[in-house]
């Protein structure tokens, strides 16, 4: 582990998703660091420099849909952030996309694709292939 | 070496951090598995179960509340000295206080003093070292005027903070400089603070968790709370958290210890970035 | 200028009664009804006045106040009043409202069985959540009953993550049936095979 690696925060406030998603990314060579709420999230993010956020939309507290404007607006981040959500409901993807999300999933999210999808977002940042 | 009786399997130790993680916020790198394990295997012993499992159960179980603060304290340095944990008064000085200073009119503009809350304070070396950064290092002291308070819910630390007299473990950080100018030596390696800034300090003794108490702390416009919310189940530090809130100005700033997280108690407060770390802020609009 | 010491000693603060704290529940003012919701800790009488707020206080910050008051009496009245929430559309206040009950171990316990039943899965799943963290011996009995027997698959995957810190080898059997009872549910499929990583 270096510090050049890309670092990720995994956001979901359902436990087995984030051990489930953080074992992926760390096996595949990321820095992984989790919340379990948007307001959590956003206070990592001014925190640290990451550069990804995979983040759930249903959550207590803060949900994904103002967590990631608020990392957009008010923590100013440019990193891209990757929205997966448990249902697809009409309006959903088009929300996502308003809020500042790069890309918009529905779960599950196999774990090859969410390390493909993670490698592409964080292409040149160091990550062996 | 970890002892085959508690040596955490990689299940073992993923749990723990699960479980850990939701019970504080606080969550390990990897990096720091040895670090963990050891500190995991102190608290196995010191509460003497056999095996990990056994132990784990009983704090999931909750129903004996010295084996979370025993881990606590195994796994949060808790130590209290002089200067500890130097980077919140840095931004005190850089950030907080210009901020507060600007809030409030300026200068020579502002209806009564700053007031800065030490809270727990124990023994004072916080309260006091926060007065010798203000006193040494801060331009704007004597253009303004700044209260510091102390409290606890422990008598016998507070009596000790009045008292104000520290041996060399605690004074370690000190610079000399200001040993010289602020303490005097008084015996058997000992050194007490100058009644100039012991007498400067008010001290409380206060239940943080206590509604009806609190109220006599108010319109502050710093917060120090560290390293006792983490310990705190979850209504307590809820209910202490909008204790903090009710005792600081619209605007006012809140640090917490380095390792703990106000998202993981209330949403109440609005977290900000200085370039020092994360201070909390009452909203400004919420009067 | 300089360090100064307080002046004078506090005043001696007004005490409010417990009546005129339950009036300045509607204050128009969110800080005072967020006071006021603090300050009534401890009073049983204003235990009905403070749930029938609940419900229409629109303000979170206000509402977590009256949460914490509430959550201290720890009571069937306490537990039976928080627990309609739970099927509130508003994600906010029905996720608070778990929070409270989650550490309200004396009397949340004998309402269980009757969430567990609960005709609505969203309510069952949000039992699961104040399993998660109700510190009761039996919270984890209940879990394996809703992951064993519930007909819903998101109110397993629930109760499959709040078990999580807790899981052991002896809870594979478990876990696998929870699939093959779901076999065509995707998000089952992955929390099982998380959670028995």
């Amino acid at each position: 582990m270096t510090e050049t690696q890309p670092l990720v925060l995994v956001v979901d406030d359902a436990a087995t998703v984030r051990m489930y998603h953080c074992t992926m990314l760390s096996e595949a060579g990321f820095r992984v660091r989790e919340a379990a709420n948007g307001l959590e999230a956003v206070e990592a993010a001014l925190g640290a420099a990451f550069d990804l956020f995979v983040v759930d939309v249903n959550m207590p507290r803060m949900d994904g849909y103002t967590c990631v404007e608020t990392l957009r607006s008010e923590v100013g981040t440019p990193a891209p952030v990757v929205m997966i959500s448990t249902e697809e409901r009409p309006g959903d993807a088009d929300r996502a996309y308003a809020a500042g999300a790069n890309l918009y999933l529905v779960k599950p999210v196999p774990p090859e694709r969410l390390v493909r999808i993670a490698r592409l977002f964080t292409a040149g940042r160091g990550v062996p292939a | 070496m970890i002892p085959a009786a508690t040596a955490l399997t990689e299940t073992d130790f993923e749990r723990f951090r699960e479980y850990f993680y939701r019970r504080t916020g606080i969550q390990f790198a990897p990096s720091k598995r040895y670090f963990v394990d050891k500190r995991i295997d102190h608290c196995v012993r010191a509460a003497g179960f056999e095996t990990f499992a056994g132990w784990f159960g009983a704090l999931r179980l909750g129903d004996r509340p010295a084996l979370l603060q025993e881990l606590i304290n195994q796994l949060t340095v808790n130590e209290t000295y002089f200067l500890r944990e130097d980077y919140q008064f840095d931004a005190l000085l850089n950030a907080v206080l210009p901020r507060v200073l600007a809030a409030r009119g300026g200068p020579g503009r502002m209806a009564g003093p700053v007031k800065i809350l030490s809270l727990p304070c124990s023994t004072g070396e916080e309260p006091y070292s926060i007065a010798l950064r203000l006193l040494a290092e801060w331009p704007h002291i004597d253009l303004v005027d700044v209260e510091i308070h102390g409290g606890d819910i422990d008598s016998e630390v507070l009596s000790r903070a009045a008292h104000a007299s520290y041996g060399e473990r605690s004074l370690q950080r000190v610079p000399k400089l200001w040993m010289s100018r602020y303490f005097n030596a008084v015996g058997a390696g000992r050194y007490q603070l100058d009644s100039s800034i012991r007498d400067a300090v008010t001290l409380h003794q206060i239940n943080i968790c206590d509604t009806a108490a609190m109220r006599v702390l108010h319109e502050f416009d710093v917060v120090f709370c560290r390293n006792v919310l983490i310990y705190f189940d979850e209504l307590s530090s809820r209910r202490a958290a909008e204790n903090l809130y009710s005792a600081m100005r619209p605007g006012a700033y809140l640090f917490l210890g380095h390792s703990e997280s106000m998202s993981r108690i209330s949403p109440i407060f609005k977290p900000i970035r200085l370039p020092e770390g994360i201070v909390y802020q009452r909203p400004t609009g919420a009067k | 200028m300089g360090l100064v010491r307080k002046a004078e000693p506090e005043p001696e603060l007004p005490v409010v009664s417990p009546e005129d704290l339950i009036r300045q529940l509607d204050d128009p003012d969110r800080e005072a009804r967020r006071a006021a919701a603090l300050g009534l800790e401890g009073v049983a009488d204003a235990v009905e006045a403070l749930l029938d707020r609940i419900g229409v206080e629109q303000v979170p910050a206000v509402r977590d106040a009256m949460l914490t008051t509430l959550a201290v009496h720890d009571t069937d009245r306490v537990a039976a009043g928080l627990a309609v929430h739970l099927a509130s559309d508003d994600a906010g206040l029905r996720t608070a409202a778990a929070e409270a009950l989650a550490t309200m171990p004396i009397s949340v316990p004998a309402l269980v069985p009757r969430l567990l039943e609960d005709p609505d899965p969203d309510v069952r799943v949000m039992t699961a959540i104040v399993l998660a963290d109700l510190p009761h011996p039996e919270s984890l009995t209940w879990l394996a009953v809703l992951i064993k027997d519930d007909p819903h698959p998101n109110v397993v995957a629930t109760a499959i993550d709040a078990l999580l810190p807790s899981l052991g080898p002896e809870h594979r059997e478990l876990l696998e049936g929870a699939v093959r009872r779901f076999p065509d549910d995707p998000f089952l499929r992955f929390t099982v095979e998380a959670a028995l990583r």
